[in-house]
């Protein structure tokens, strides 16, 4: 998941315990505010032409069109930092793109974003546009320590990944894993790694790798696992499972 | 048994894990059995955590109860929602205390205001070709031909001149407020010279006997709209104040607990503006109201905004909160 070099937010909770959040990168997050920015576009057109349309079949209500163009469009000005507080303050810090993306805002304590730090961090999402296309916000993303716009500054926020790992890897089936020296914890690591990116590897990079790891978790003895599929189907079994 | 410790943990674990995840995704109100056996399995979850980060430090297990614990500890200590009746209470007696605590940054960019629209008129006054330089060619074109530029505003459908004033009111409360972050020169640089644009234009009308004219369309808005652009430029200033002299915090710490104020100090005079926009584009340009009448109207409203900003949040309660805030905030670090 988190490579080595990602910054972290570190947070103990009021049980003592210290977690280490890992900061969501740049690229995630402009990721995210396209998804939002152009759900929100999309839903203001909708509305738009919805309410031109509804108004040109009741010609009745034509004298109360002025007044709703003259509302939407200062409501336009105002959405989107009404849906991104509205979105923050409601999903536990996230937006749909952010979900979409896996990342969500949280307090620098570690507290979930509650109405003023949202209202605050989205407020001056005009002063991160300055002077076009969030230049001022990137720069300080990149200048500063935790990836924090200045919105974030300001609100004393930032933007935490929030992934889902998958731990199916180390279930397994007992039986079939209760032969050989037991393995480390960093042992099981590599090998739930190298059978959950495998089918990204190309041919012989893969069977070299496979060749090397039944080297060396199985021991000696392990010199019949220089044919590839051997190799492979070993660490499987060694793992617990069939292969995927 | 020879299967790996890491392998037990997960395998003797991840059903309580994976209960939590779903609890904390189910929307909806929480019963109160849903709730404690939440509050066991967090508990449980962070015990995980602590026993994982011991005994297998780098690992996917480790990661995923990171991002679990995070989550619910998210859920879990949620701050209060905002209703309804804390809005009432954020109009009833916060707002007023905190303009009052402000009162400096207030009364700064009041004079700044001031200072730039007395600027303004006296480069005009003494020199009615100091127009060419701060009035824009447009209006000096109609005040010169006897006629008001903002005639014009009834030939467009007034509803839609409404909406375009306040955008662009809102364009100038937030850029008022966000230029503070610019070590506060946003704040006094837009006072000044939006104060030296109006003295020039109103030094302007006079010297084209057009003043009365004008003064009748700006009464009625006019006094409101001056005062939301003086809240807005207060917030900015305690901005860039907290920037210049964050004092024992660092900058970004200062930023963060003066922000706060900044944002609902300018926040809580928006809805003023909408109100304002609507009779600018209502009200102003019409000529069914004469012009005595607007300016009275105009003057009290201005005058029922700061009776109220000045006098009511009774000052004790005020204070007492605000203390209560800063004992709370204290408590806030001391645990983190």
């Amino acid at each position: 998941m988190a490579a080595h070099d990602t910054q972290h937010l570190f947070v103990t909770t009021p049980e003592r315990v210290t977690l280490s959040l890992p900061v969501a990168g740049v690229g995630h997050r402009v990721l995210a505010w396209f998804v939002d920015a152009s759900l929100l576009f999309l839903g203001w057109c909708t509305l738009y032409f919805a309410a031109s349309l509804a108004l040109d079949v009741l010609q009745w209500l034509r004298a109360l069109e002025g007044l709703l163009r003259a509302l939407l469009l200062a409501g336009a000005f105002s959405a989107q930092w009404a849906a991104w507080t509205a979105c923050e303050v409601l999903m536990g810090g996230q937006t749909p793109g952010k979900r979409l993306l896996g990342i969500r805002v949280t307090r620098r304590d570690g507290g979930p974003v509650g109405f003023t730090e949202s209202a605050v961090r989205n407020l001056l999402r005009v002063v991160d546009f300055l002077p076009l296309g969030y230049a001022g916000g990137l720069l300080a993303m990149l200048l500063g320590g935790e990836a924090r716009r200045l919105g974030d500054l300001v609100a004393g926020t930032l933007v935490v990944q929030d992934g889902r790992v998958d731990l199916s890897g180390y279930l397994g089936d007992p039986a079939a894993a209760a032969t050989g020296r037991p393995l480390s914890p960093a042992e099981w690591e590599l090998l739930v790694h190298f059978r959950a990116r495998r089918a990204w590897m190309d041919s012989p990079a893969r069977e070299a790798l496979a060749a090397r790891l039944a080297r060396h978790l199985l021991g000696p003895g392990g010199e019949r696992v220089e044919d590839p599929g051997v190799a492979e189907s070993a660490l499987d079994a060694l793992a617990g499972r069939d292969a995927p | 048994m020879n299967r790996s410790a890491l392998q037990r943990f997960v395998r003797g674990r991840k059903s309580g894990w994976d209960e939590l995840e779903q609890l904390l995704a189910a929307p909806g109100r929480r019963t109160l059995g849903q709730l404690e056996h939440l509050d066991r399995l967090y508990r449980r979850a962070s015990s995980d955590l602590a026993s994982a980060q011991a005994r297998f430090p780098g690992t996917d297990v480790e990661r995923h109860l990171t991002q679990l614990v995070g989550r619910a500890l998210g859920t879990i200590y949620r701050p209060a929602r905002a209703s309804p009746g804390a809005l009432r209470a954020f109009y009833a007696h916060a707002y007023p205390a905190l303009v009052q605590r402000e009162g400096r940054y207030v009364l700064a960019a009041a004079l700044l205001l001031m200072c730039g629209m007395g600027l303004g008129a006296g480069v005009v006054a003494a020199e009615p070709r100091g127009a060419e330089l701060l009035v824009p060619a447009a209006i000096r074109a109609s005040l010169e031909a006897h006629e008001l530029w903002t005639d014009s505003l009834l030939a467009v459908a007034p509803e839609s001149a409404s909406a375009s004033i306040a955008t662009n009111n809102l364009a100038v409360l937030g850029s008022l407020f966000a230029g503070g972050l610019l070590l506060g020169l946003g704040p006094v640089a837009l006072l000044t010279f939006n104060g030296a644009h109006l003295g020039a234009v109103l030094a302007c009308a006079h010297h084209h006997g057009m003043l009365g004219a004008l003064l009748g369309f700006v009464a009625a808005h006019g006094p409101v709209e001056l005062s939301v652009l003086v809240l807005a430029g207060a917030a900015g200033l305690v901005l860039g104040h907290a920037v210049l002299e964050p004092g024992e915090w660092s900058r970004a710490e200062a930023l963060r607990r003066r922000g706060r104020d900044a944002v609902l100090l300018a926040l809580g005079a928006a809805p003023a503006l909408a109100a304002i926009a609507v009779l600018e584009g209502y009200v102003s340009p019409g000529t069914w109201l004469p012009a005595g009448l607007k300016a009275a109207l105009g003057l009290a409203l201005a005058a029922a905004g700061w009776s109220y900003l000045l006098r009511s949040g009774a000052p004790s309660a005020g204070s007492a909160r605000a203390r209560d805030a800063r004992a709370l905030s204290r408590s806030d670090n001391t645990a983190s």
